[in-house]
């Protein structure tokens, strides 16, 4: 039995199929000199394909509330469900399998590793799960294209703009098409043009693939052209909104 | 003072282990340096007390080698009117089995045979009473001193040590066989009482000749002058009475001797602690050229902020101030615990090599050289700091405050490094066509390391793109980042790789000296080490305390089995100013039997001339050490008259560092009126088998005297412990450049997971798995030891060829065949790639277990 399913077996709850983020009672307390407490017993679940934004003011809890999703931290009391996987039920590797399975990763300052060409960045995780060479530059093509970053291919970070540096990260999140893309403020660091084209692709893609997104952000406006918005403050949520209409941008 | 309490004290102490690490390189570089110092000089001092405790009062020394001289020669010196007393003396060490139950293993024992009745004149036997109370010594006790022959003092110490009093009796073993003594006083300690540690014992002058089988001979005469007389004046009136052939000096010149005759040893060892001091400073300038970049930032802002350049030169500087301060107090304190476990090594290696024996007791801190050692490594520290300080001083504050950037090894400062080692590869390359001057040698020899130093960063930055797509290819992913981190950031690669070229090189061409020196050796062996059996008077060939006499020879030539006998003497002699080995055998069995070839002359005429005494052969070692070519007449004193020997050939030999001579046996039967032997070389007839002969001898003589037999095997595995054992001290120095290196190892991947903290964190955000940023982390150590291996072996090919010039020109004198040491090599791939896995682990696990939150929010 593969690694892969291991955690599946062990943690796997009869919940809807429906529900592919589901939280009950999260907490999240930072200990030093001071306790401070970024989240508050939150109850949360996402469904599966849905777009939601997450909003609220700076130390409000939501980058917090992205990392414990991406199993990038623990939460202190609670549970965290993703596609079937009870997170505090896993060990250090089965949590990075569930990272590199389920997870597409879009960070606001990119984090594209600067040695590595445009499509060399796109196959790392390729190559971290052991896909055989001539796949992986397939797979690495298609997400280029994807992002219409085609003619960039061996282009380093450095040589780039922002916003084909951003598209670089986002086929790097898409490189497995995982069922969930957590977005921590992909428009922050980019002009508006240039982050409006960035959200028309997100945006393009989460239809395209029907991935579950989640966009951390502080933009009103990114906020409007999600569906659904989450509103954290002082680590609770303070309202849950869903619209019928979205603003396109 | 303010920068270093706000900027610099934070920075250390958020970077302890780093600040630690680079102060192991110096604690190990000055630890090393005074450790070795300290040992050596332990050992000397405590030679030198030994001789000063037996000398008593005696003012001058006459001896005539190790040879000794006849009795006559006390009567002539106490007819010089200047002398006031003079005393004859034998004195040797003997090595003791375990005495008692309560004494284990084997320890030494010096021996001093005098004339109880005369001596007292110049030492002060200070005896005690069983109960303990001191002993008024009248005549009567000399007396009955002398008038048993079996007496014998022996020092407090000793007697607790092995559970003897007074009365009690001891059994040694002598050249008439075992003979029993009986103590007949107890020294208190103190005073004479405590030369060579304590494990002293006296006897009478007449039973110690016959004791060691030294015939009718004293081994010097201990002067005391008339008051009034100057040194200067008795030993011209001495010298006047006795003729050449006699060294007339004062007691402390012995301790030169001892020096001079350990010249070589403490060159050695002088040379590998410099160098372990050398690669300690790499890893303080790599430390420091690491600093700079990665507080670029912090410098920027303090620019900014108004701090002048000389400002952030002075924060740098004080920095690497405190850290030498610390580093060397800290290695003064382990270069002495480290003295402490190698003096009785390094006394044992020079009783081994040189025959000439010390009890090491306590340590002999020079504080001269506590000072300097403190200092040196506080210099070191300061050298190392200056360039990176430098550095940090012409930061721009404008780039410096740009988030993001990476500092790369600026172009134009790798030309002006690669011109400079260009400059000093074409210099060193001159200094050797002009290299018959020492210093132009060794000057050539600095500069063959500088360039080597000064092309390090590029060619590390060079062979790290070389092994990106080994790397890649291995591992997509891990190997393709590990390469990646060392191309991107070469400041904190190179200072490490340099450091590691540098252990390793210094491994090769030790190595590489240490197997060819085998080589040679064996060679030699093969050639002049040929008897089957050598007859010796102790299980160390390199021991000259007992002599055999002449006529045993005769008796072993009626061995059945046996077919030659050669007689050989050997006693150090001062020729040209140093202490020689005078070599006297049967030149014409020699010849026969070994036929030596002669490295220069023509072999015929050298074995005649030699055989018939009308010349000496000479080693390659003397000759090249001492001055001298063919034909140079020599001039060996001796106590029947100067020698005055031309040089009628040049051999090959191992015997003597200092050097060796070998005369004809009749030769120095007559000049030294000497006929004992040290060594009897058996050739055995053909079909004599080897182990029935020797208990044949052992059955015959072994029970009447003092004797051993050793098989040609034995001999020759003896000299290759003996070499084994000088070559495990240089071992242990090579241990300790190789953990410097590695320290430096772990040390730049220290820096290096905090640099790609964030690189890492995306890895692992991805999907990469604690095994795989392992990985990455691991292949970046293996990386850095194959690169650092690569340029040490090819660097170790040059330096092998100085350390065999060294060793030609300063060391041994002998010429060694330059053969590159390919095993050593291959040995060193597995161990240097172990070595820098075990560097990695640590760094590793702390990229491992960090928070993946924070590491992808690092700036």
């Amino acid at each position: 039995m593969g690694n892969s399913t291991l955690y599946s077996l062990r943690s796997c709850s009869l919940r809807s199929y429906k529900q592919v983020i589901h939280l009950r009672g999260v907490s999240k307390q930072f200990d030093g000199k001071r306790k401070v407490v970024a989240l508050e017993r939150l109850d949360l679940d996402i469904a599966r394909g849905e777009m939601v934004a997450i909003v609220g003011p700076s130390g409000s809890g939501k980058s917090t509330l992205l990392n414990l999703l991406g199993g990038l931290d623990h939460a202190s009391a609670g549970e965290i469900e993703i596609d079937g996987a009870l997170l505090s039920k896993l060990t250090d590797d089965e949590l990075t399998r569930v990272r590199r399975d389920k997870i597409g990763f879009i960070f606001q300052f990119f984090n594209l590793l600067p040695t590595l060409s445009a499509t060399e960045n796109v196959s790392l995780p390729l190559h971290l799960r052991g896909w055989p060479r001539k796949k992986i530059e397939a797979r690495a093509q298609e997400l280029l294209d994807l992002v219409q970053l085609s003619a960039r291919t061996t282009h380093l970070p450095d040589e780039l703009s922002g916003g084909e540096r951003q598209r670089v990260a986002i086929a790097r999140a898409l490189s497995v098409y995982p069922p969930i893309l957590l977005a921590d403020e992909p428009t922050g660091n980019l002009d508006s043009a240039t982050g409006t084209e960035i959200l028309k692709l997100i945006r393009d893609l989460h239809q395209r693939l029907n991935a579950t997104v989640l966009i951390v952000t502080h933009d009103h406006a990114v906020a409007e052209s999600c569906p659904r918005t989450i509103r954290i403050r002082d680590g609770r949520i303070e309202s849950d909104l869903r619209r019928a209409e979205t603003v396109a941008l | 003072m303010i920068l270093l309490r706000l900027i610099s004290w934070p920075y250390a102490r958020k970077h302890l282990l780093r600040w630690l690490l680079t102060m192991a390189g110096i604690v190990l570089g000055v630890g090393v340096f005074v450790g070795m110092h300290t040992a050596n000089q332990s050992v000397l001092a405590a030679f030198n007390e030994t001789i000063n405790r037996i000398a008593g009062t005696t003012q001058i020394q006459i001896t005539a080698g190790e040879a000794g001289f006849d009795e006559d020669v006390l009567e002539k010196v106490q007819n010089v009117p200047e002398v006031r007393a003079a005393a004859p003396v034998m004195e040797a060490t003997l090595s003791l089995t375990a005495l008692s139950a309560d004494s284990r293993g084997k320890s030494n024992l010096l021996v001093l045979g005098v004339d109880m009745l005369g001596d007292r004149s110049i030492r002060n036997y200070d005896l005690e009473n069983a109960d303990g109370s001191a002993v008024d010594m009248t005549i009567d006790d000399p007396l009955v001193f002398l008038a048993q022959a079996d007496s014998l003092l022996i020092t407090k110490t000793f007697a607790d040590k092995h559970g003897l009093a007074q009365n009690s009796r001891l059994k040694l073993r002598s050249m008439q066989g075992d003979l029993v003594f009986t103590v007949r006083g107890v020294m208190k300690p103190g005073g004479l009482a405590s030369a060579f540690g304590g494990d002293l014992a006296i006897m009478d002058i007449y039973a110690a000749q016959k004791f060691f089988g030294r015939g009718r001979k004293f081994d010097r005469v201990d002067v005391a002058l008339q008051d009034g007389v100057t040194l200067e004046q008795g030993i011209a009136k001495l010298r006047a009475a006795l003729g050449a052939g006699y060294e007339i000096q004062p007691p402390s010149s012995r301790g030169e001797q001892f020096e001079q005759t350990s010249r070589t040893y403490s060159l050695a060892s002088n040379i590998t602690s410099i160098f372990a001091l050398f690669i300690g400073m790499f890893i303080i300038y790599n430390t420091f050229a690491i600093a700079v970049t990665q507080r670029r930032t912090e410098i920027g802002i303090l620019r900014a902020l108004g701090a002048l350049r000389g400002q952030i030169r002075t924060l740098f500087i004080a920095e690497s101030l405190i850290a030498g301060c610390v580093g060397s107090a800290l290695g003064v304190g382990f270069g002495l615990l480290l003295a402490k476990a190698m003096s009785g090594y390094i006394g044992k290696i020079l009783t081994d090599t040189y025959g000439v024996s010390q009890s090491v007791g306590g340590l002999d801190v020079d504080p001269r050289l506590i000072v300097g050692s403190f200092l040196m490594g506080v210099a070191t520290s300061l050298v190392a700091a200056v360039l990176p300080a430098h550095a940090a001083a012409a930061v721009d504050p404008v780039k410096a405050l740009q988030k993001g950037s990476r500092q790369m090894l600026g172009e134009g400062e790798n030309a002006r490094r690669r011109w400079a080692a260009v400059a000093c590869a074409v210099a060193s390359s001159v200094a050797l066509l002009f290299s018959r001057n020492n210093i132009i040698f060794y000057v050539g020899f600095l500069l063959a390391g500088l360039t080597a130093v000064l092309l390090a960063p590029s060619l590390s930055l060079w062979l790290s793109h070389l092994l990106r797509p080994v790397l890649s290819w291995m591992r997509p992913v891990e190997g393709r980042l590990a390469a990646d981190s060392l191309i991107q950031s070469p400041r904190r690669t190179s200072g490490t790789v340099a450091a590691l070229m540098l252990s390793l090189s210094l491994v090769m061409a030790l190595g590489g000296l240490a197997r060819a020196s085998y080589t040679s050796l064996s060679e030699w062996m093969r050639v002049a080490l040929n008897p089957d059996l050598f007859v010796t008077t102790a299980e160390s060939v390199t021991s000259r305390t007992f002599v055999f006499p002449a006529s045993l020879g005769d008796e072993l030539r009626a061995v059945p089995g046996v077919a030659e006998v050669q007689a050989v003497r050997s006693v150090r002699v001062n020729v040209k100013g140093a202490p020689v080995m005078l070599v006297a055998l049967d030149v014409k069995s020699v010849e026969r039997r070994a036929h030596l070839p002669p490295v220069q002359g023509e072999s015929n005429f050298m074995y005649q001339r030699t055989a018939s005494g009308a010349g000496v052969m000479a080693s390659e070692n003397f000759v090249r050490l001492h001055g001298g070519k063919l034909g140079d007449v020599l001039e060996i004193a001796a106590p029947q008259g100067t020698l005055y020997l031309p040089i009628v050939g040049v051999v090959r030999d191992f015997s003597d560092q200092q050097g060796s001579l070998l005369i004809s046996r009749e030769t120095f039967v007559r000049a030294w009126k000497d006929d004992a032997v040290n060594v009897f070389r058996l050739y055995l007839a053909p079909g004599a088998n080897e182990a029935e002969v020797r208990q044949r001898i052992l059955n015959d003589f072994g029970s009447r005297q003092r004797l051993f037999v050793l098989t040609n095997k034995e001999v020759r595995d003896y000299v290759n412990r003996l070499t084994d054992q000088w070559f495990g001290l240089t071992y242990v120095q090579i241990a300790v450049a190789v953990l410097v290196a590695i320290l430096g190892i772990v040390n730049a991947l220290t820096v290096s997971i905090t640099d790609r903290r964030r690189e890492l964190g995306v890895l692992q955000a991805v999907g990469g798995l604690r095994q795989q940023v392992r990985h990455t982390i691991w292949m970046e150590a293996a990386a850095i030891g194959i690169i650092g291996l690569v340029l040490g072996l090819g660097l170790g090919a040059v330096e092998l060829y100085y350390a065999i010039e060294i060793s030609r020109r300063d060391l041994i004198g002998i010429d060694i065949a330059y053969s590159y040491p390919f095993g050593i090599a291959l040995l060193l791939a597995p161990v240097i790639l172990a070595a820098a896995f075990l560097a990695a682990v640590g760094p590793a696990e702390s990229a491992v277990r960090g928070s993946l939150v924070e590491a992808l929010e690092y700036e």
